[in-house]
């Protein structure tokens, strides 16, 4: 097996084999992509896979509208012969305070400047159209984008890697990164479980495990992994209206989220305070805590089993924006974690972004403002409407 | 078709009731199951798998694998393998996936 690369990058989930397939685009596909397991074996694989353009900073918003896009032709886009099962049932997002209901206005100005078509939807007749069942109890206003939705987190990802593959990227798994080798200030490349390959480009895209990589070199980057726990419900038919599934249901004050797979079943998690802890054990707590909640806004999935449940990491950084952090420590090394717990929906924009970078291409967006100095100098990128 | 007699067994049925099946009376007992009361009524078909729509039967028979989803009394997706009939019970075939009450 070959042993020297242009660049290796850490990372199966959907932005390393992402950001390989960018690279591999722009010529640069002498690439090894090393997993330590299988593909989207990450938080990729644990994620609820939604694609959301209603966000409230002008940041997350292009990110995700630009990444939407992609999705929207993803197949084509990758060559990949099979489905990545985009379905866009939409976004209701819930807002239940006055305080909430501002921040929505202020969010859609940032989403018509972006030309996303999210609206007001309202609480009489109106939202009935959307989810016929919701209780509308303690509601103040909801907001509704048809674009958004959900797609497969595995054949995503898949895609990329297999359409980097075809440009010749190596793709390596089950093997083990245990060393970020660097001399004189410079990376040299990586020590793993089968030996040591080389690279004048380190990519880190290690999700919650990025920061102990990086950190070998010198690098802090204050991004931690916290777990966040899933459940799935028996499929039924369509609770949509006009036999559609049912959009995704969100709320960022109550903090839940729920939609309807077009399998049937019915996903959903809520967000919970948890210790910095690479644990993804599942608890019967959260079934309990997570059901009160949803059945609250939902009474209708009161009767339903619940027949599954998994947990995974989001990698959480301190304002909740991703960091790309091109080392001050190693020259060469580029580490791109705290995506928060909605990294696949921005992977496709981001993973050009770091690619244009890479290959010294022009970019709309200033990749700088990703590094983690913002957390000394203060320019944090806030993001208003997380769950 | 009913076991009267078992060298081992003993049946306790109990008082015999009268059931609907797709709008069809049946009779049973207190202490059978639905699936079990369909069965002696010669009934084999519950329902129709939800990707295919092919014929589903009783499978398990103890309330694991799903195979005799039926709509009883309004709610989807009911194992009647291990519920007890009772009188005036509506069980209905599932076509395909089961649909929420609202």
């Amino acid at each position: 097996m070959k042993k020297a690369y242009d660049v290796i990058i850490i990372g199966g989930g959907i932005v390393g084999c992402a950001v390989a397939f960018e690279l591999a685009k722009r010529g640069r596909s002498d690439i090894l992509l090393i997993d330590k397991e299988y593909l989207s074996s990450g938080a990729t694989g644990r994620c609820g896979a939604g694609i959301r353009q209603q966000w409230g900073s002008m940041l997350n918003a292009t990110l995700a509208v630009e990444s939407t896009h992609i999705f929207e032709t993803l197949e084509d886009y990758t060559g990949y012969d099979r489905s990545c099962g985009l379905n866009q049932s939409g976004y209701l997002l819930l807002a239940y305070t006055e305080k909430e209901w501002e921040q929505f206005q202020e969010n859609l100005a940032v989403q018509h400047s972006l030309g996303v078509d999210s609206f007001t939807v309202g609480l009489d007749e109106n939202i009935y159209q959307y989810v016929p069942h919701i209780n509308t109890a303690g509601l103040y206003g909801a907001t509704f984008c048809q674009k958004d939705g959900h797609a497969d987190p595995f054949h995503c990802t898949f895609a990329y890697a297999q359409g980097a593959k075809k440009m010749g990227v190596d793709i390596l798994t089950y093997t083990h990164v245990d060393q970020i080798l660097a001399e004189q200030g410079k990376v040299k490349g990586v020590l793993t479980d089968q030996g040591e390959f080389s690279a004048n480009t380190i990519i880190n895209c290690a999700g919650g495990w990025a920061p102990g990589l990086a950190a070998q070199v010198g690098d802090e980057i204050p991004v931690f992994p916290e777990r966040h726990q899933i459940m799935v419900t028996e499929p039924v038919a369509p609770l949509g209206a006009d036999g559609k599934y049912m959009p995704m249901v969100m709320s960022f004050s109550r903090k839940f989220y729920v939609q309807q797979t077009p399998h049937g079943s019915l996903i959903m998690g809520i967000g919970e305070t948890e210790p910095i802890s690479f644990n993804i054990n599942s608890t019967w707590q959260f079934l309990e805590k997570c059901s009160k909640v949803v059945t609250d806004t939902l009474p209708a999935l009161k009767e339903l089993r619940i027949v599954r449940q998994w947990a995974g990491h989001y990698d959480m950084s301190p304002d909740r924006s991703p960091v790309i952090e091109f080392s001050p420590h190693a020259e060469g090394l580029v580490t791109i974690c705290g995506f928060s717990g909605h990294g696949f929906m921005v992977a496709p924009r981001t993973a050009i972004l770091v690619a244009n970078a890479l290959c010294g291409e022009d970019d709309s967006i200033d990749i700088k403002m990703f590094a983690s100095s913002r957390f000394q100098s203060g320019k944090l990128l806030l993001e208003p409407s997380v769950v | 078709m009913r076991i009267e007699e078992h060298p081992i067994l003993k049946f306790d049925r109990g008082k015999k009731i009268t059931f609907y099946y797709n709008g069809e009376k049946i009779e049973g007992y207190e202490n059978e199951t639905v699936a079990e009361a369909l069965h002696a009524a010669g009934i084999r078909r519950l329902g129709y798998s939800p990707e295919l729509h092919r014929p589903r039967g009783l499978f398990c028979a103890i309330g694991n694998c799903s195979s005799c989803f039926m709509t009883v009394n309004g709610e989807p997706n009911v194992r009647v393998c291990v519920l007890k009939c009772a009188e005036g019970m509506q069980v209905e075939e599932q076509q395909s996936k089961g649909v929420v009450k609202i």
